[in-house]
């Protein structure tokens, strides 16, 4: 790839101090704990692309999402957003800059938006924050526009957020992004939160924002099927690391990993009524004292010697010993 | 036919509130075989889980059961006493929630739990209660389990805790096990783990389970067949397959063709305009006629009953043979 990406993550780590209070260790004993939420995670996002993050609870996406957005700070590596590292205090003018044309969108619609604002109030925020417009008319015109683009009516932004359902809380949230005329959205869980008509509803509009205003996501969600609907390009997260990362057709039809593979299966699909399922073995292991080499070894069953020592770098999409050494069949 | 362990008929269940009474389930009907497997299915709000708790009498008030009938192995519990309904549930009716914390007391260990619930229903000494609480962790697949019973739940991992939460429900050797989202709070490789347990010791035991989710995914690899409810009314019942495969009511179209597909892609998601009815302002006619794409004027002031249509029923006034010849 000649083209420079729009967002390149290199490297990203981010540890968490989880020890007992100092007394606590003082008098009860016990050492520093430290749990490794994101680990040596490297990816790039092309202008107008959506790539998602897919991984189970405690594989560390949320915090990824975080630190791109620059809500947290990472313990190394670094994001480069449109050239400008976000992190690098000697470039903060630029930074600043950045801000405008990056948006967040969360999980829960219910704790996202101020019960305390008017809806208006609340999308004209980033219109106000980053003075885009001078006159009061012209943010009143402004959020109307923004509201009807999400398919709402321009006299909602009188209403509070409680009057709403979580669907059309969700498109408030979207509205509230798109103020500012972000081009860069990251979204945490848009829809977890959504029953599946709803959540249709807010892909579909999400999709076609994209298609409108060329807009690009890092969506990050738990399920596959979403991703597999929404994304071009996807990575496979398992405690804190990408397993995998690949076209979104290559990775449903061709996963390597055996994690991939494993998640592929486990899946509940309505397409798959009266299968057999092959059963899962094990369950995430605890983040603070992750095991050794490559962390799925103790549930994988093409685990061997070299898995349990050494880490697998990620080569080709893929970070498998069992794989890079040809000793699994593809899928 | 088999006499049906669960038959529900025409089920009404109200909520009196300042503001009017609410219909939370309006003349809702179903059976369920020994050894089934009956998915419920529907979105927030649609009764699914008032479904479930009527069932095994946990509606509270303002809640009551308005009307209808509800048989267990053909004796009515809808009417049972306090004290009588008390040991129906557990003993004959499992319970499985969602978030097997809440299910769980924090206070006493797992062991302590399951021999109380097996002596409070079964004739055992303190052994023999133990003894068998072991057996039933290791059927739910907990590893060392005669080690593990003297654990706290604290001490167990979400898919493990549910483990005790379904060997709880099944140590009394229930004829029904009500499961009401029992994987939702879990991770998708836990949630397949679990889904395979509840099904095989089901079908093992013979025991008929109603299971609540909104998760289609589930239900299309789990249940035998399955109840699309929407608005307190069961909209379409019959087999799985069937339902998922070619469903023939609009909501139960709309339900399946929203939900994104592993094996198909789709560009754009079928979308249903709108959103699920509040209770207060259920709409006359048919609940969903505003959303429908097919309403015609019926709709609106009639209430669609259940139909028989290819071995289903559906509540929809598009399958009435009048209204076939009217169309054709």
């Amino acid at each position: 790839m000649t083209e420079t990406p729009f967002v390149a993550v290199r490297n990203l780590r981010r540890v968490f101090d989880v020890s007992m209070p100092w007394l606590n260790r003082m008098l009860e004993g016990g050492q520093k704990q430290y749990l490794t939420a994101v680990d040596d995670v490297s990816f790039t996002i092309r202008r107008g692309e959506t790539f998602a993050l897919v991984g189970e609870s405690g594989s560390g996406k949320s915090t990824v999402a975080r630190m791109v957005v620059g809500l947290m700070p990472p313990s190394a590596g670094e994001v480069v957003i449109d050239g400008v590292p976000i992190n690098d205090p000697r470039r903060a003018a630029d930074v600043r800059a950045l801000r405008r044309r990056i948006q967040m969108i969360f999980q829960d619609p219910y704790a996202s938006l101020n019960p305390r604002w008017r809806v208006e109030r609340i999308i004209a925020e980033p219109i106000r924050a980053f003075s885009l417009s001078a006159s009061a008319r012209e943010v009143h015109e402004r959020v109307g526009e923004l509201l009807t683009l999400v398919g709402l009516h321009p006299a909602d932004g009188a209403k509070f957020p409680h009057e709403f359902s979580g669907g059309q809380r969700q498109r408030i949230a979207i509205a509230r992004a798109l103020a500012s005329k972000a081009e860069f959205i990251v979204c945490d869980e848009p829809t977890s939160a959504l029953d599946v008509s709803v959540q249709a509803q807010i892909l579909n509009l999400m999709r076609d924002l994209q298609d409108r205003f060329g807009l690009t996501y890092l969506f990050i969600s738990h399920n596959l099927a979403v991703v597999r609907h929404m994304a071009s390009r996807i990575g496979v997260m398992y405690l804190g690391r990408i397993v995998e990362i690949g076209g979104g057709r290559d990775l449903f039809v061709r996963p390597q990993h055996p994690y991939t593979r494993m998640l592929l299966n486990a899946v509940p699909d309505i397409a798959m009524t009266g299968r057999l399922r092959e059963a899962v073995q094990g369950e995430i292991p605890n983040p603070i004292n992750p095991p050794s080499g490559c962390t799925f070894h103790p549930r994988c069953p093409f685990v061997f010697d070299r898995c349990r020592r050494e880490v697998p770098p990620l080569e080709a999409g893929v970070a498998c010993h069992a794989v890079s050494e040809g000793r699994i069949a593809a899928a | 036919m088999t006499e049906p362990v669960l038959s529900v008929r025409d089920l009404k269940v109200q909520f009196v509130t300042r503001r009017g009474v609410l219909k939370a389930i309006d003349g809702v009907s179903f059976d369920i075989a020994p050894g089934e497997v009956l998915g419920v299915v529907g979105e927030s709000g649609a009764g699914k889980s008032v479904t479930g708790s009527a069932v095994i009498g946990l509606i509270e008030p303002p809640g009551r059961i308005a009307g209808g009938e509800i048989r267990l192995k053909g004796e009515r519990i809808d009417n049972l006493a306090p004290e009588a309904m008390r040991r129906v549930r557990g003993k004959r009716i499992g319970m499985i929630f969602q978030d097997p914390l809440t299910s769980l007391n924090p206070l006493y260990t797992v062991g302590e739990q399951l021999v109380e619930t097996i002596r409070t229903h079964l004739p055992l000494s303190a052994g023999q209660a133990r003894r068998r609480a072991i057996d039933l962790l290791a059927e739910v697949g907990i590893p060392a389990p005669d080690r593990r019973i003297d654990g706290y739940p604290h001490e167990f991992s979400g898919g493990m805790r549910q483990r005790v939460v379904i060997a709880l429900a099944l140590s009394a050797e229930p004829e029904l096990v009500i499961a009401d989202e029992p994987t939702t709070a879990l991770d998708v490789s836990v949630q397949a783990q679990i889904i395979t347990l509840i099904k095989r010791l089901c079908a093992e035991r013979g025991t008929a389970v109603m299971l609540v989710t909104h998760d289609m995914g589930v239900i299309a690899e789990t249940a035998d067949r399955v109840a699309v409810m929407y608005s307190g009314r069961i909209v379409e019942i019959g087999p799985v397959r069937d339902v998922v495969k070619h469903p023939l009511h609009p909501y139960a179209v709309g339900l399946m063709g929203a939900i994104p597909s592993l094996e198909t892609h789709a560009d754009r998601l079928v979308q249903i305009r709108g959103s699920m009815p509040r209770l207060s302002a259920i709409p006359p006619g048919c609940a969903f006629h505003p959303r429908c794409e097919r309403a015609f004027a019926r709709c609106a002031v009639d209430r669609p009953e259940p139909l028989d249509r290819d071995r289903r029923k559906v509540a929809c006034h598009l399958y009435d043979e009048a209204h076939a010849e009217i169309a054709s």
